[in-house]
C-alpha cells in the first residue's frame, strides 16, 4: 500500500515510498514468498488520474482515483478519513507507506492522521524500510546517528525525501497503462464516507509575502583582486 | 487622599480571580504549550510557545498552560511559570524517559479530554510533530503546522496561522474557525523568546500516569549508516558545489580551509560529487549557516528558498544573470576554477 501525491507530480517523498514498497514486493518476490500487492492513492484531491498512472507505470500494481463533489477542498484531516474508509474497502493493507512531507506547504500531518484513522502504530521519517515475519523495519535518523526501529504489521510508515532513488517506468508497460483507459480504479468519494465528514477543518484566509532581500555586494577587477576580496570577506565572516 | 474605595476595589478583584484561578485548577479552556525538553532543560523553542501563548491568551482572557512530561522534569515547572505559564502540569514517571508515542499521546489525550483546551500548541519537532497530527485526528482538532505567524480573530476566537509555502516563497494563511482544539506547530525561532519574570511562580498539578507500552521498538544502531559528525542542517560554515564548480578537489579544499561542511545542489548529486544527505534544497535539506558559500551553483527556486536562513551568503557563478546572486550577499561573477585556487591559498596562509 502506498499513498502518493498530487496534482502536477509526484511528490520526492512519496517517490522514496513508492520506491520503498516496490522494493518490499521485489524482496518478497525473490524469497519466494506470496506476491505482495502495491496499490496506489492520492493523498490529495487530484485534478485528473495522471499521477496515479506514473506510480503504475513504474510498478504499482493498481491505483486508484477518488472522485467526488465533497472532496475538492479536502484538508488532511478529511483526506485521512477517506483514505481509512478506501483502505478499509481494499480490505485493510499490511504496510501503508507515504511521504512525510509535502514539497509545497511542509505539512507531514496526512500519514500520521491516517495512522490514527487507521490506529496503527506509526514511524516517522525513515530512511529505509523493509519487512519480514510480521513486522517492519526502518533505520531512522536519532540526534547525530541512526537507529533501527520496527513496528508489528499493520504499520505506517512515513519516508524522508531523497532517500531512495524511483526506479525508471518499464517501457511496455508505461505504453500499456496509458493506452488502457481504465488502468485506473475511479471511486466516488460518496461511497466510502458520509458527506459530514468531507467538511474540511481549515479554512484559507489569504496569503502573505516576504520582505524583497536587498541585493549583494557585486565583486569586480582581475581574478587575483576578487579573490582577494573574497578570502578578506570569508576571513571576517567565518572568524566573526 | 482617601483610598479606601481602591482597597475596596482590590479586594473585589482578588475575590474575582480567586473564582477565576479555582477555574484554573479545574481546566476549561485555555491555551497549552507542551513543552520539549532537550538534555534536561526547556527547549528554546517552548519558551518561544510560551511567549506566543501569552500573547494571544492576554488578547482572548484565557490562561496559559504549560505541560511537561517526562522523567525528572518536575524540576523545570517554575521555566515555565517564569515564561508565562499560568499553570503547569507536570506528567513525571520513568515511562516517559524517552519520547515515544504512545505513553506520551495516552497522557495528553486523557487531559485534553478532561480538560478541553482551546489551542494547543507545540515545538515544530519531530515530538510535537508526531504528538500533534495524532492528538488533532483523535480529538477532531484542526492543524496547522511550521507556524511562523500568528494573530488573533478575537471575535471567533480563532487563531490564524501563517506557515511557509514553497519554503518562503509566500505564507499561506489559515485558520480552524469550526472545530476545537486548535493544535498547531511552530518553527523554531518564529516568535521571540519571553521575558522570565522571577516573581511569577506556582505550584504545578502533578498528573497520574498509567505505562503505556510503545508498539514501535527500537531494535539498536542502524548499520551501513555513518552520520555526518555535524548535521547538515546545523552547520556554521557550508561551501556548496553545484555543476559550474567543475573541479569538486578545489571545493573540498575551500570547504577545508574554512573549516565547513561540504555540500551541493541537485546537479551536484547528478555529477556522483556528494550523498543525498548532502543536498541543499527545499527537497532535500535546509540551511541555516552563519557562512554559505555557494561555488558554480546557479540557484534556482527550491536551492533558493532552502538557503534563506543562511546568514551571509557568497555565490561564485561565471554568469552574471545566475539567479543565485539574487540571495548573495557578496557576489563573484568568475569562473571558479580562476579565483578559488588563490582564495584557498590566501585563507590557508592566514
Amino acid at each position: 500500500m502506498f499513498i502518493n501525491r498530487e496534482e502536477y507530480l509526484l511528490q520526492p517523498a512519496d517517490r522514496c515510498a513508492l520506491e520503498a514498497a516496490l522494493r518490499i514486493k521485489d524482496a518478497a518476490r525473490s524469497q519466494e514468498m506470496p506476491d505482495i500487492e502495491v496499490v496506489a492513492l492520492p493523498r490529495t484531491p487530484l485534478p485528473d488520474d495522471d499521477v496515479l498512472r506514473q506510480a503504475l507505470c513504474t510498478g504499482a500494481d493498481r491505483a486508484v482515483y477518488l472522485t467526488g463533489a465533497g472532496l475538492q477542498d479536502a484538508d488532511d484531516a478529511v483526506m485521512a478519513r477517506v483514505l481509512a474508509a478506501a483502505v478499509g474497502r481494499l480490505g485493510g493493507a499490511d504496510l501503508v507507506l507515504a511521504g512525510a512531507t509535502t514539497l509545497d506547504s511542509g505539512q507531514g500531518q496526512l500519514g500520521l492522521r491516517l495512522a490514527e484513522a487507521l490506529g496503527s502504530p506509526q514511524i516517522v521519517g525513515a530512511w529505509t524500510v523493509e519487512t519480514a515475519d510480521g513486522c517492519v523495519q526502518a533505520v531512522l535518523k536519532d540526534g547525530t546517528g541512526y537507529v533501527t526501529v520496527e513496528a508489528d504489521l499493520p504499520a505506517v510508515v512515513t519516508m524522508l525525501p531523497g532517500t531512495l532513488k524511483l526506479r525508471y517506468p518499464d517501457g511496455v508497460r508505461l505504453i500499456d497503462v496509458y493506452r488502457a483507459p481504465d488502468a485506473v480504479e475511479h471511486w466516488d468519494v460518496s461511497d466510502l464516507v458520509d458527506e459530514e465528514m468531507l467538511r474540511s477543518l481549515l479554512k484559507e484566509r489569504g496569503r502573505d509575502f516576504p520582505p524583497e532581500r536587498e541585493r549583494g555586494v557585486r565583486v569586480s577587477g582581475t581574478s587575483e583582486e576578487m579573490a582577494q576580496a573574497l578570502a578578506d570577506a570569508l576571513r571576517q565572516r567565518v572568524r566573526a | 487622599m482617601d483610598a479606601s474605595y481602591l482597597d475596596l476595589l482590590m479586594a473585589q478583584e482578588e475575590g474575582a480571580s480567586e473564582a477565576e484561578g479555582a477555574g484554573i485548577e479545574g481546566g476549561g479552556g485555555g491555551i497549552w504549550v507542551v513543552a520539549d525538553v532537550v538534555g534536561g532543560v526547556v527547549a528554546p523553542v517552548t519558551m518561544e510557545a510560551l511567549g506566543a501563548a501569552r500573547t494571544l491568551a492576554d488578547s482572548l482572557g484565557a490562561y496559559v498552560y504549560g505541560v511537561l512530561l517526562g522523567e525528572e522534569v518536575t524540576d523545570l515547572a517554575p521555566t515555565l511559570y517564569q515564561a508565562g505559564a499560568d499553570d503547569v502540569r507536570v506528567a513525571d514517571h520513568r515511562a516517559l524517559a524517552r519520547f515515544a508515542l504512545a505513553p506520551y499521546l495516552e497522557v495528553l489525550f486523557d487531559l485534553i479530554e478532561a480538560e478541553q483546551p482551546e489551542v494547543v500548541i507545540f515545538g515544530a519537532t519531530s515530538q510535537g510533530h508526531e504528538l500533534a497530527a495524532r492528538l488533532a485526528q483523535r480529538t477532531g482538532g484542526g492543524l496547522v503546522e511550521h507556524v511562523v505567524a500568528a494573530t488573533l480573530d478575537e471575535a471567533t476566537r480563532t487563531v490564524q496561522c501563517a506557515f511557509p509555502v514553497y519554503g518562503g516563497e509566500f505564507f499561506q494563511v489559515v485558520a480552524c474557525p469550526e472545530a476545537r482544539p486548535q493544535f498547531f506547530t511552530i518553527e523554531p525561532g518564529a516568535f521571540s523568546t519571553p521575558f522570565l519574570d522571577p516573581y511569577r511562580r506556582g505550584e504545578p498539578t502533578m498528573l497520574d500516569v498509567e505505562p503505556v507500552a510503545s508498539p514501535v521498538r527500537v531494535v539498536g544502531p542502524a548499520e551501513g549508516f555513518e552520520p555526518p559528525s555535524v548535521p547538515l542542517s546545523q552547520a556554521p560554515v557550508i561551501v556548496a558545489a553545484g555543476r559550474q564548480a567543475v573541479d569538486i578537489d578545489l571545493v573540498k579544499q575551500l570547504a577545508v580551509a574554512l573549516g565547513g561542511q561540504v555540500a551541493g545542489d541537485r546537479g551536484a548529486r547528478d555529477a556522483g560529487w556528494i550523498g543525498p544527505e548532502q543536498i541543499v534544497d527545499v527537497r532535500g535539506v535546509k540551511v541555516s549557516p552563519d557562512v554559505y558559500v555557494a561555488v558554480g551553483i546557479r540557484g534556482d527556486t527550491f536551492h533558493n528558498a532552502a538557503i534563506e536562513g543562511a546568514r551571509y551568503i557568497v555565490a561564485i557563478h561565471p554568469d552574471p544573470d545566475a539567479p543565485i546572486f539574487q540571495v548573495a550577499d557578496l557576489c563573484v561573477e568568475a569562473d571558479p576554477r580562476d579565483v578559488l585556487p588563490a582564495v584557498v591559498e590566501l585563507l590557508t596562509d592566514s
